[in-house]
């Protein structure tokens, strides 16, 4: 073993352990939610409810889970307002695109006849 | 220039250079969000415009996909404790945590590469019709994806070895290798609910 691996770093002034350490309880607490909520989608596919109940409630429980770990996994909360914006701009087109895309491409938009003459 | 001017104007362009890289990582992942939702939006119209194509719950098995799906998010939160432990400049424990981030990388490219064998044994391919060109692109660019983020861990596990990293400007390599990791995670939290999930509501 290098002699590296029981050295511990040489840690900048600026590293706080406790906002750290903090962040650990984040951490375990997110996952913990995170893995919940996939169970609860897991169930929720096979009760008898109204289709669009399940779609709506699996969507939003989704929407959830992708920006609590955009917000606390991937640090966003804790940054520059800057990177929210940049990636907040392609996730804007992103979304923007699927939208449209949806809508334009409907089947009762789309010319099946054309598609089958093609 | 003063010593003090110079460290000055070094701990400046290194502020600068770590925050173009994370700058640089959010530019990408933006862009990539465009890809993958143009791609995910590509298999639900196909879905919609031919529902008779193929019937994907003879195919999808969604307590496997559930356990990859809980895989990944575990993968994430170990990437995050990874990333704090860095920060603290505790090197050990960002190894322990980077070991577990890629054996659970590992674990959900090989649910996927079971996932594909079954498929195409049950008779689907990339070229069997909309369904599976959709499907498979979809997946397999997010696998490529996954694969790329393992490799990825696996050399700065390595590098770690060599004695060269420091707390301070290694932990901003580490973070944006984390932030790649967690993007990777949260395509996978939409294409689970868009792709699998919705599939298995009774009467949608």
């Amino acid at each position: 073993m290098s002699e590296a691996e029981y050295t511990p770093l040489p840690v900048s002034p600026d590293t706080n352990h406790s906002s750290e350490n903090e962040k650990y309880h984040t951490f375990v607490n997110l996952a913990l939610g995170l893995a919940a909520i996939t169970g609860i989608e897991l169930v929720l596919v096979y009760l008898p409810f109204n289709p669009i109940f399940i779609t709506t409630v699996l969507v939003a429980l989704s929407i959830f889970k992708f920006f609590a770990v955009i917000a606390w996994f991937m640090h966003l909360v804790y940054d520059k307002l800057l990177l929210t914006l940049v990636f907040g701009a392609g996730l804007s087109i992103a979304v923007g695109t699927v939208i449209a895309l949806m809508c334009v491409m409907s089947p009762s938009h789309v010319d099946f006849s054309a598609i089958e003459a093609f | 220039m003063s010593d003090s001017a110079t460290a000055s104007h070094d701990n400046g362009h290194h502020s600068l250079i770590e925050n173009n890289k994370k700058l640089l990582m959010w530019l990408f992942l933006g862009s990539d969000c465009m890809f993958f939702g143009t791609l995910i939006s590509t298999h639900l119209i196909y879905r919609k415009l031919y529902p008779d194509a193929n019937n994907p719950l003879e195919f999808f098995d969604l307590e496997l996909t559930s356990f990859s799906t809980f895989i990944l998010l575990m993968s994430s939160f170990l990437m995050a404790l990874a990333v704090s432990a860095m920060h603290k400049g505790q090197i050990k424990s960002f190894r322990r945590n980077v070991i577990g981030v890629i054996f659970f990388g590992l674990i959900f490219l090989g649910c996927q590469v079971y996932e594909f064998t079954h498929f195409v044994h049950a008779g689907l391919t990339i070229s069997t019709n909309t369904f599976g060109s959709t499907f498979f692109v979809m997946t397999g660019t997010h696998g490529c994806h996954v694969a790329i983020g393992v490799f990825w861990l696996i050399c700065m596990y390595f590098y770690s070895h060599t004695g060269k990293m420091d707390a301070h400007e290694s932990a901003v390599d580490v973070e944006v290798a984390g932030l790649y990791w967690h993007f990777v995670d949260i395509v996978w939290i939409v294409i689970f609910t868009a792709v699998y999930l919705i599939e298995y509501i009774p009467g949608k």
